[in-house]
C-alpha cells in the first residue's frame, strides 16, 4: 500500500520540469518505478506528486557524432537488443535477472535509484543515524561499503550502470529550468554528510534526460559477483575499458561498483605500456585494494573486489577463464 | 482514503475485454485487478517486485503488477491468468503445468504462467537455460522448478506442433 | 472380506503418474486462498506491533486512532485475557500481549477499520508506552541471564526446557573406542517463507457462531486455540483452513492474527479480515531454530559407530510454539539410521527475545542430521574409507528397536546410497576430481507422522467419512488440509482405487471443522499415512457393503468381487458384472442410504520413558542424496551442478506428486545449505535495544532462483511397509534433509575445507580457505547445566522402553478427553 499522491503524466520535458519541487522529497520522477514504488510502499519515501516520464519522449538510442546516445527512459531489454550498445552496459544489463525488471526499468532510473540499504529501506534514514552513532557500525553491515566510507555515509552505491559507464568515460545530459547542462556520470554522484542530502548533485527540479556514450574502440567489460545465479544485488562488481595496441595497453579506466556509497573510480594505469596478463591484472587489481576500509563484518567484500576487478579486465582482454 | 484523495479514471483491455475504472490514484495495477476488477487470480507475495506472484502482460511485456501505477495503464493492453484460457480450453502452459506437477500449492502459478507465455510468444523454440534465465524473477517454494522447467519445455513443444 | 491386506497390487489409479485431481484450480488462478475472499460489509484489520524487543506495556493510547475516520475498533491485550498455544505444556500466548512484548513484532493493539488503508493509518497513530527490560539475544546470553526471566514457566531462569537420556553406558564405549570424534557445529535459522502471505476472514454467521477462514495448516488446533481464547463453545466455532499458498511448518500454530480477527468479528457482527505483509510474515516466523551443537562419536577401528554423545542448544525466540518438541526432536531421530549401540542426547531450549521459532520442514532433525552426516564424512576421510561404505557396513536394520526404542519398519536406505553412489558414479569420482570441484554424500530419514498427538487423546488422528451419491459421484470428507503437497489427490486416489473408479469422480472436501471429521493437520508428514489408512477403512468399509449386495444380485461370494473401471464383476468371469452405478443403486436399495466412515490411530509407541513420546512414527522413511559441486577458490561461490536424490517412499501413490515433493524438498534443503538465514541485529542500547530482523524482505532473505537450482535426478525406492497405505511412507519432508551435509561434504571434496554452519555462504568458505584448520565453524560448545540423565537401557542390554530412574507418572483423562500425564 502506499499512501495518496497526486499523479502526473506530462506530454513534454518543459511540462514535466514544471511539476517538479524544488525540494527534494515534495515530488519525485518516475522512471519505470522497480524502486521507487519499492520505497514508497516500505513509507521511505512519500511524495505528494509523482511525475510520469514515460510519455516525454526519452526513450530510444541513437548514435551522435562520435558518441552513443541513450534516451534516460530507454528500458534494460531495449539495452540489451541494441547492437551498438558497448559490452560493459549490456553485461551489466543482463546481471538483472528478470525478464520483468528489464522491461520496465530504465537506465535512468537505475542511474538514480536509492541505495539498498537495509537501514535506509526500514526507515531509519539514509544515513542511519540515531544520537549521533551509525545503526551500520553498530549493526549487519556485511554488504556495506570497503571504500569511502570514512563519513556518516555507509550504504554502497546500487547502481549496475554507473561503474560501466564511468569506464566508457560517458556523461549525462541534465535538464533543469535553466537549460541544459552535462555532467561526467563520475560527478553525477556525492556522498552526502547530512540525512537531509541526497546522494546525487543534481537538483530536485532536473531530469537526467540522456546518457552520452563515447564510441570507442576499447575493449570492456563487466563482471559482478553475486551470492544467487538470478535475480540479486552484486556484492561486488567492476567494469573496465581497456585499449590495447600490438599486444601492449596504450589507455586503462575502471570503476567498481557496490563496495562504496558512490561509483568507486579505481586508477589502473599501471596496466599501460604492457601486456594484460592473468598476473598483471590480479596485481593491479591487488594494488587497487590495497586502501580499502572495511568495517567489522565486510572484509570478505574487500576480496570480492579485486577479484571482480581482475575478471573484469580479463575478460576485457579476451582472456577469461570460463568457469 | 479521505474524499479527497485523487481519484483517476481508466480505459483498457483486460483479457480481451474493454473495462473502465476509477480508482486511487496510488493504485498499482495489482491493487486494481484484485479489488476493483475482481481477477483475483493474480498474487502478491511481497508487493515490492521481489517474487514475481503478481506478473502479468502489459501490451504483450511481462511486467510485475505490482510495481506499475495502474494511472499508467489507461489504454493498455492487460492480459492475466484468467485469460489465458481459450473461451473453456486450457492453454497449452495450463494443460502442461497440469500434467507434468508444475503447480503444487499454485500461488505462484500465475505469475510463472504468464511469464512463460510471454517468454514463448516471443520465442516460440526457448531452450531450457532461455527458460530458467526468462523465469528467474518468479520464486516457487513448493516445486523447486524442474516441473515447471519441463511444463514450459513440453508446451512450447507442442504449440510448436499445433 | 474387509481385506487389512496392505499387500494387494494396486490394480486402478495408485501407482500411476498423473494429473491431481485439483489440478485445474490450481493452473486457472481459481483456487480460493484466504486473501482472494472478500465479503459484503467487510472491515479490515491492521496490528500494532511492538518495536521494542522486550518491555513492560505501561499503557496504550488509542484515542488518535479510534477518532480517525473508518475505524470501528480498537482491541488490546485486555480484551484477551486467556493465554493459548499449541502444545498443552506452553500455553504462553495472548492474542494481543497482556503485560510486556517479548519481541520485536509481538502485537499489542488491533485496528478494525473500513478499508486497509485507514486500518494502517490508525495503526501507526496508536502510541504504546514502553518500560524496556534487559533483552537476550542468544542462548549463551539466555543462559547466563536467568533474570529478567521472558517468561515465568520452564525449566529455570530463561531456560525453556532441558532433557537428558542415556541409553547404556556411553562413557564406557567412548573409553574402549578405537577412535573418537568430536566436532561442534551450528545450523543458522531459517523461515518458511510461503509465497503466501498468512491471511484470515472472519464472520459472526447468520445464526451468530463464529466461522473463520484462514491459511492454516492446523484447522483443528486453531479450533481448539479458538475455543480457549475466547472462553467460547468450540461446538460455535467453525474453521475452514482454505488451501495454503505454502505451508512448510509455517501455518502450523493457531495464530494471534486468526483469534483477533475471530474476536472483533463477533464484537462488531460484520466480517473481518486481516492480510499479513511480507514483512509481519518475518516476524511471525515458527521456523527453523539456531541450533549449536556437540556431536561425539565413538567407534572401533573400521568405523562402526560404537556410541554417540549428541548435545544440542536450541534458540527457541519468544515463546514456545512447538519448540519442547523441537528439543526431543533434535535428538529422537539420531538413531534410526545406522546402528547405534548406545546414545547420550542432552537438549536445551533457551528463550530469547526474537520472534518464537518452531517446526519448519524437517522440524528439529536437519541440524544434528547435518552435524551426524558431516562428521561421518570425516570418520571416512580419517580411516580411508569410501563414505558409502563407511553408511552401508552399519545400516541400521529393518523391523528393529533402536538404542531409544524407535520401532523402524521397513528401510530402503541400502537401495537409496547405492543409486545415488551409482548414478553419480561417486565410487569412481569422490576424492579424484579436479580442486574446485567436489561430490558429497549424505543420508536421512524422516517421520510418517508423529506417532503420539499433540493432545495425548486415544481419539483417531485421523478420521475420513464418505457419502456415495447415487449419481455415482464419492464424496470423501476428511479435516486435512491442502497447503500444496497434494493431499486431496491423495484422498481422493485411495477412495477412488478401492471403489474401482476414477480420481475424478471423488469429491474432496477437507479441511474443515464444520464439515470434516477431525485430522490433526498438514505437519509432521502424517496426512498420507494417516488419512490414507483412515481412507482405507471407509472405502473398504463402503466396498463391503456394496459388494455384499452386488454379490447377492450376481449370485457371487463378494470375496471373488472386482472393483476396476467403475464396474463390479467377478474376478473368475469379469463379463459377470454390472456398472458402478447399478452397484450402487443396488447398495442403497439394500442398505439404504450410503455412508461410511474411517479412522487410523498410530499402535502405541515402544518407548515409555517420559520424554519417549517424541521420534516414535508407525514408520520412516529414507532418503540419500550425492551433491556435486563447483567452488570458485577466489571468491568462495559455490554452484551446485548436479543433485542425485534417492527416496524411500514404500510405494508412490502419484509418482507425479512425489517427484515434485522430492525435487521441492531437495530445492528447499539447498537454499537452507547455502543461503537462506533468518537472523538479527542487536542495536546498542541507546539505539532502542531492538532485536531487529537483518533482512525481512524477499530479496534479502536469499532463496533459490531458477538459475541457482540445479537439474536433480531422483530415484524413488519401493518396498511397501505395512504401515503405510498400500505401503506408502511420507515423501514431503524427508528428502530435504541430506541436502545440507551432501552440499558441506562436497565442498570438502571441492577444495578440502570443512564449513561447520549452515549456510555455507561464500564467505565461509573463503574464511575456511585462509584459515589454518582450513575449517570455519562454531568453536566450544556452551556449558550447560545438565539435569540427571534418564537412563533407558537399550533393547540389547535388556531394556524394555521404560527408564530405570524415572519417577511414576499420574495421568487422567480431560473433559475433552486430553490425555494429562504428569510426574
Amino acid at each position: 500500500m502506499m499512501h495518496a499522491f497526486e499523479y502526473a503524466a506530462p506530454k513534454s520535458l518543459d511540462e514535466a520540469l514544471k511539476l517538479l519541487g524544488s525540494a527534494w522529497g515534495d515530488t519525485e520522477i518516475l522512471a519505470g518505478g522497480t524502486d521507487l514504488l519499492s520505497l514508497m510502499k516500505d513509507f521511505v519515501v512519500q511524495p505528494k506528486r509523482l511525475v510520469n516520464l514515460a510519455d516525454v519522449g526519452l526513450a530510444g538510442i541513437a548514435p551522435e557524432g562520435d558518441s552513443l546516445v541513450i534516451g534516460a527512459m530507454t528500458t534494460l531489454d531495449a539495452l540489451l537488443a541494441h547492437a551498438s550498445v558497448p559490452t560493459a552496459l549490456t553485461q551489466a544489463a543482463a546481471g538483472v535477472h528478470s525478464p520483468q525488471l528489464r522491461s520496465m526499468g530504465t537506465i535512468g532510473g537505475d542511474l538514480l535509484q536509492r541505495p539498498r540499504c537495509w537501514y535506509f529501506r526500514r526507515g531509519h534514514g539514509l544515513l542511519a543515524q540515531k544520537d549521533g552513532a551509525s545503526m551500520v557500525e553498530a549493526g549487519d553491515h556485511r554488504d556495506h561499503a570497503v571504500f569511502g566510507n570514512g563519513g556518516a555515509a555507509k550504504y554502497v552505491n546500487p547502481s549496475s550502470f554507473a561503474p560501466a559507464l564511468i569506464a566508457l568515460g560517458a556523461s549525462v545530459k541534465v535538464r533543469g529550468q535553466n537549460g541544459e547542462r552535462s555532467l561526467a556520470v563520475k560527478d553525477l554522484y556525492r556522498t552526502p554528510a547530512s540525512a537531509t542530502e541526497r546522494e546525487f548533485t543534481i537538483a530536485s527540479n532536473e531530469i537526467v534526460t540522456h546518457v552520452v556514450v563515447p564510441i570507442s574502440r576499447s575493449s570492456n567489460a563487466t563482471y559482478e559477483i553475486r551470492q544467487r545465479h538470478g535475480l540479486d544485488w552484486p556484492e561486488a562488481s567492476a567494469s573496465v575499458a581497456v585499449t590495447v595496441v600490438d599486444d601492449k595497453v596504450t589507455a586503462a579506466s575502471a570503476c567498481l561498483g557496490h563496495v562504496a556509497p558512490v561509483p568507486w573510480t579505481v586508477d589502473v594505469s599501471s596496466l599501460v605500456g604492457s601486456v594484460l596478463t592473468a598476473e598483471s591484472a590480479a596485481a593491479v587489481a591487488a594494488e587497487v585494494v590495497a586502501d580499502a576500509t572495511p568495517l567489522t563484518m565486510n572484509g570478505h567484500k574487500v576480496e570480492l573486489a579485486k577479484v571482480a576487478l581482475t575478471r573484469a579486465l580479463l575478460r576485457a582482454a579476451g582472456k577469461e577463464v570460463v568457469r | 482514503m479521505t474524499d479527497d484523495t485523487p481519484r483517476t479514471s481508466v480505459r483498457m483491455t483486460v483479457n480481451g475485454e474493454d473495462v473502465e475504472t476509477t480508482f486511487g490514484t496510488h493504485k498499482t495495477l495489482l491493487e486494481v485487478l484484485r479489488e476493483e476488477l475482481g481477477l483475483t487470480g493474480t498474487k502478491h507475495g511481497c508487493e515490492l517486485g521481489e517474487c514475481g506472484a503478481c506478473a502479468v502482460e502489459v501490451d504483450g511485456k511481462p511486467i510485475l503488477s505490482c510495481l506499475l501505477m495502474a494511472a499508467e495503464c489507461d489504454g493498455a493492453k492487460v492480459e492475466t491468468v484468467e485469460g489465458l484460457m481459450d473461451d473453456a480450453r486450457l492453454h497449452p502452459l495450463q494443460e502442461a503445468f497440469a500434467d507434468l506437477g508444475a503447480a503444487q500449492c499454485g500461488y505462484c502459478t500465475p505469475g510463472f504462467l504468464m511469464t512463460a507465455k510471454s517468454l514463448l510468444d516471443a520465442n516460440p523454440k526457448a531452450t531450457r537455460a532461455e527458460v530458467k534465465e526468462a523465469l528467474s524473477g518468479c520464486l516457487c517454494r513448493c516445486t523447486g522448478y524442474q516441473q515447471i522447467f519441463d511444463a514450459v519445455l513440453s508446451a512450447a513443444d507442442k504449440m510448436g506442433r499445433a | 472380506m474387509s481385506s487389512t491386506n496392505w499387500n494387494r497390487d494396486p490394480k486402478n489409479s495408485v501407482g500411476k503418474p498423473r494429473r491431481r485431481v485439483d489440478a485445474r484450480a490450481r493452473v486457472t488462478g481459481q483456487v480460493r486462498f484466504a486473501d482472494d475472499l472478500s465479503l459484503p460489509r467487510m472491515l479490515h484489520c491492521r496490528l500494532v506491533r511492538s518495536h521494542v524487543p522486550h518491555a513492560k506495556i505501561l499503557g496504550i493510547d488509542a484515542s488518535k486512532a479510534l477518532a480517525r475516520k473508518g475505524v470501528k475498533l480498537v482491541l488490546t491485550g485486555e480484551h484477551f485475557p486467556i493465554a493459548y498455544g499449541v502444545l498443552p505444556v506452553s500455553h504462553d500466548e495472548h492474542p494481543l500481549c497482556n503485560d510486556k512484548v517479548r519481541f520485536v513484532g509481538d502485537p499489542v493493539a488491533a485496528v478494525i477499520a473500513t478499508t486497509e488503508e485507514e486500518a494502517i493509518d490508525a495503526a501507526n497513530d496508536v502510541v504504546v508506552h514502553y518500560e524496556s527490560l534487559t533483552t537476550i539475544a542468544t542462548p549463551q546470553e539466555a543462559l547466563a541471564t536467568p533474570e529478567p526471566r521472558i517468561h515465568t514457566y520452564g525449566d529455570a531462569g530463561n531456560v525453556h526446557k532441558k532433557v537428558h537420556f542415556e541409553f547404556g553406558d556411553v562413557d564406557a564405549s567412548f573409553a574402549g573406542a578405537a577412535h573418537v570424534f568430536d566436532d561442534t557445529f551450528f545450523y543458522e535459522g531459517n523461515t518458511h517463507l510461503p509465497i503466501e502471505e498468512h491471511a484470515s476472514l472472519a464472520i459472526q454467521d447468520p445464526e451468530g457462531k463464529l466461522c473463520i477462514w484462514s491459511s492454516t495448516q492446523t484447522p483443528h488446533y486453531l479450533h481448539k486455540a479458538l475455543a480457549k481464547a475466547l472462553a467460547m463453545d468450540p461446538a460455535h466455532i467453525r474453521v475452514i483452513a482454505t488451501p495454503n499458498g505454502g505451508g512448510f511448518g509455517g501455518k502450523s500454530d493457531p495464530f494471534n492474527h486468526e483469534i483477533v480477527v475471530a474476536k472483533a468479528a463477533l464484537m462488531l457482527g460484520r466480517p473481518v479480515k486481516i492480510c499479513l505483509t511480507r514483512l509481519e510474515v518475518f516476524y511471525c516466523h515458527r521456523g527453523r531454530h539456531p541450533i549449536e551443537m556437540r556431536m561425539r562419536t565413538a567407534t572401533d577401528k573400521d568405523g562402526n559407530v560404537l556410541a554417540l554423545d549428541l548435545q544440542t542448544l536450541l534458540d527457541g525466540g519468544s515463546y514456545g510454539s512447538y519448540g519442547v518438541a523441537s528439543t526431543f526432536y533434535s535428538g529422537a531421530l539420531q538413531t534410526v539410521t545406522y546402528t547405534i549401540p548406545r546414545y547420550r542426547f542432552r537438549g536445551c531450549r533457551a528463550f530469547t527475545n526474537k520472534p518464537p521459532c518452531g517446526p519448519k520442514r524437517g522440524h528439529g532433525t536437519p541440524q544434528p542430521r547435518f552435524a551426524q552426516e558431516v562428521q561421518l564424512d570425516r570418520i571416512a576421510v580419517k580411516l580411508g574409507k569410501n563414505p558409502a561404505d563407511l553408511r552401508l557396513q552399519q545400516l541400521a536394520q529393518p523391523g528393529s528397536l533402536t538404542a531409544n526404542f524407535m520401532r523402524i519398519g521397513t528401510i530402503g536406505l541400502g537401495a537409496c546410497i547405492d543409486k545415488v553412489v551409482e548414478g553419480s558414479r561417486f565410487r569412481e569420482r569422490w576424492g579424484k576430481l579436479p580442486f574446485g570441484r567436489g561430490l558429497g554424500l549424505a543420508c536421512s530419514s524422516y517421520l510418517c507422522g508423529a506417532g503420539l498427538a499433540i493432545n495425548w487423546a486415544e481419539l483417531p488422528h485421523s478420521g475420513v467419512q464418505l457419502r456415495l451419491d447415487r449419481s455415482g459421484e464419492v464424496t470423501a470428507f476428511c479435516g486435512a488440509t491442502e497447503i500444496g503437497q497434494g493431499s486431496d489427490d491423495v484422498l481422493a486416489n485411495i477412495v477412488a482405487e478401492i471403489l474401482g473408479i476414477p480420481p475424478f469422480d471423488v469429491r474432496v472436501v477437507t479441511g474443515d471443522t464444520g464439515l470434516t471429521p477431525v485430522d490433526l493437520g498438514s505437519y509432521s508428514s502424517r496426512v498420507t499415512l494417516m488419512m490414507g489408512n483412515a481412507a482405507i477403512q471407509a472405502s473398504e468399509r463402503a466396498r463391503d457393503l456394496i459388494a455384499k449386495s452386488v454379490g447377492e444380485k450376481l449370485g457371487v461370494p463378494p470375496s471373488r468381487l472386482v472393483f476396476a473401471n467403475k464396474r463390479v464383476f467377478d474376478a473368475q468371469d469379469p463379463n459377470v458384472g454390472m456398472t458402478w452405478l447399478e452397484a450402487l443403486h443396488r447398495a442403497e436399495s439394500d442398505h439404504g442410504t450410503l455412508g461410511t466412515v474411517g479412522s487410523y490411530r498410530p499402535a502405541a509407541p515402544a518407548a515409555k520413558y517420559k520424554g519417549g513420546g517424541v521420534g516414535p512414527s508407525p514408520t520412516y522413511s529414507y532418503s540419500a542424496a550425492v551433491i556435486e559441486t563447483q567452488v570458485d577458490p577466489d571468491t568462495g561461490w559455490i554452484h551446485v551442478e548436479h543433485v542425485w536424490v534417492a527416496h524411500d517412499i514404500g510405494r508412490s501413490l502419484n509418482p507425479t506428486l512425489v517427484e515434485g515433493q522430492v525435487i521441492g524438498s531437495v530445492y528447499m534443503g539447498l537454499g537452507e545449505a547455502l543461503m537462506e538465514e533468518q537472523v538479527f541485529g542487536r542495536l546498542p542500547p541507546r539505539l532502542s535495544n531492538a532485536l531487529v530482523h537483518k533482512i525481512p524482505s524477499i530479496l534479502e532473505y536469499k532463496s533459490l532462483t531458477t538459475k541457482d537450482m540445479p537439474d536433480v535426478t531422483t530415484y524413488l525406492i519401493e518396498d511397501p511397509d505395512s504401515a503405510g497405505p498400500f505401503g506408502a511412507k511420507e515423501v514431503g519432508q524427508g528428502p530435504l534433509l541430506p541436502m545440507m551435509p551432501a552440499l558441506a561434504n562436497s565442498v570438502f571434496d571441492a577444495v578440502g575445507v570443512r564449513v561447520d554452519e549452515i549456510p555455507v555462504t561464500p564467505e565461509k568458505v573463503i574464511r575456511a580457505l585462509e584459515a589454518k584448520t582450513k575449517r570455519y565453524g562454531p568453536g566450544e560448545f556452551p556449558t550447560v547445566d545438565w539435569p540427571e540423565p534418564l537412563k533407558v537401557a537399550p533393547p540389547w542390554e535388556g531394556g524394555d522402553g521404560t527408564a530405570q530412574n524415572e519417577k511414576p507418572r499420574k495421568s487422567k483423562i480431560a473433559k475433552d478427553g486430553t490425555r494429562i500425564v504428569t510426574p
